[in-house]
């Protein structure tokens, strides 16, 4: 077990460290998360009524959306040098590369969530702000690179990766969808928390159901 | 230690590139494989990894079935392909010490430096990977492969990029790595640079091994020449031969 989480701790570092390096995922990633955060703002006119139900539908598709482009990249990176069987040889079991990207591919989420949530508030004139709306998107992504990582990791050995991985993944994702906009739309309407506790359960079971499964079927499924 | 491979096949469709191949490494052996493109040298290479699995067949060391889920069995094989497998936006020193990490080894500074001097990379490990050329990209690929100390060296066409000095240099490691005990198998069409330091050379055709030779004094001429012999061979004398 400790070698199993040395291995993770080294793979996030790796990740980490050339993502900031690179930048291929964060560009792409907040690129296309400002883009659609301004069409929307053109697009759709909130009023005070109806912009707290909006606003948790709004930031959970720039985020899923923008997140997929990010999934799609973290493993390609480890394809262009044929980095990935290096992996496969070198770490103690194959589950901590799915783990380490997993964490990697949350931890960049949260980083672009956390760019644009000022910018929404600036945009649209509502501070998003809230620990309970914040709870929410970090439960919402780590479900989303839960599940994210696992299909990214089958698809990107195929040549259709790009139309795959959004195929796979949406249906898949659809449970999370809605629990993540019901507990936002909830929080920001003034609900209390106790209000939206069934979504969160949801979305911590459906994480720790996906992430343990993962983790048990990734050798499986990365294999030839 | 012995590295045993008995009635290993593959095929990929309607190809049989492996066909009940059995070869034997000693410790201290550096054995040569030569072959024609497609002869199924790299595919060989890559089921002695673990990470294509033969149809057919076993991979034996130390009389023992090697069983690739283990962990130690994946450390005991150092490996370098045609890809580097080293990350563009580190540097040299940053790779070795992330592939330390994993093989959990010492991943200081100092034995980190050491690992990128013994191929004469000191003066470029600092700077990012992506400014190498091929040839500096080869020597760190190298001294990522012998890191962890493997047992076992698994090396297609190790001399890529490699200038003469390069050339030289590895060439110098291998000599090393066999007065300590690995076996080495090595696919390359370099054979004036593999001559040298080969223990045995082998003909690999229609998926088995077709022939061998030992490197007794031989000339370059003559690992030459016996190869030229094999390659001018029609395909189907050599399944002959093989069988």
């Amino acid at each position: 077990m400790k070698d199993w989480l040395h291995s993770v701790r080294a793979l996030v570092w790796k990740d980490l460290l050339q993502e900031w390096r690179s930048k291929d995922m964060l560009t792409a990633m907040f690129a296309f998360a400002i883009l659609t955060l301004f069409i929307f703002n053109y697009a759709i006119e909130l009023s005070p009524v109806n912009r707290a139900e909006i606003a948790s539908g709004i930031i959970w598709v720039v985020i899923v959306f923008a997140g997929t482009l990010g999934l799609n990249r973290s493993f390609t990176s480890e394809q262009d040098q044929g980095c990935f069987d290096a992996l496969v040889m070198a770490v103690p079991d194959v589950s901590a590369i799915y783990f380490g990207k997993m964490l990697t591919n949350w931890l960049v989420m949260l980083f672009v969530s956390l760019l644009i949530l000022p910018i929404y508030s600036l945009l649209y004139n509502q501070s998003l702000f809230n620990a309970g709306f914040i709870l929410v998107l970090v439960l919402g992504a780590w479900c989303y690179s839960a599940a994210g990582t696992l299909i990214a990791g089958m698809t990107v050995q195929t040549r259709m990766r790009d139309l795959l991985l959004p195929i796979l993944l949406f249906p898949i994702l659809m449970p999370v969808n809605m629990a993540v906009v019901k507990a936002a739309g909830g929080i920001l309407a003034g609900a209390p928390l106790v209000n939206v506790q069934a979504w969160l359960v949801l979305l911590a079971a459906y994480g720790i159901i996906v992430t343990t499964v993962s983790i048990l079927v990734f050798e499986y499924v990365i294999r030839e | 230690m012995s590295l045993a491979i008995r009635q290993v096949s593959k095929s990929f469709g309607q190809h049989h590139v492996l066909n009940s191949l059995d070869l034997e490494l000693k410790p201290g052996e550096l054995l040569c494989l030569l072959g024609r493109n497609g002869a199924g040298k790299t595919t060989l290479l890559r089921i002695l990894t673990g990470l294509l699995r033969p149809e057919a067949g076993s991979v034996w060391l130390e009389n023992q079935q090697i069983d690739y889920a283990e962990p130690h069995a994946r450390h005991d094989i150092g490996l370098v392909m045609h890809q580097p497998f080293l990350y563009e936006h580190l540097t040299g020193i940053e790779n070795l010490r992330f592939y330390a990490r994993l093989y959990q080894v010492a991943d200081d500074k100092t034995a980190l430096e050491a690992a990128s001097a013994r191929v004469g990379m000191q003066r470029f490990a600092h700077k990012p990977v992506r400014a190498y050329s091929r040839g500096m990209k080869q020597r760190l690929t190298i001294a990522r492969a012998l890191l962890h100390s493997p047992r076992i060296l698994l090396l297609d066409e190790p001399y890529t990029g490699l200038d003469l000095q390069g050339s030289q240099t590895f060439n110098q490691l291998m000599l090393e790595q066999k007065q300590q005990g690995r076996i080495i198998l090595m696919t390359t069409h370099d054979l004036s640079h593999a001559l040298p330091i080969s223990s045995r050379f082998a003909f690999l055709a229609r998926g088995r091994v077709s022939d061998e030779l030992t490197n007794q004094n031989l000339s370059l001429e003559n690992i030459e020449t016996w190869l030229a012999q094999k390659l001018a061979k029609p395909v189907s004398a050599q399944k002959g031969a093989a069988a």
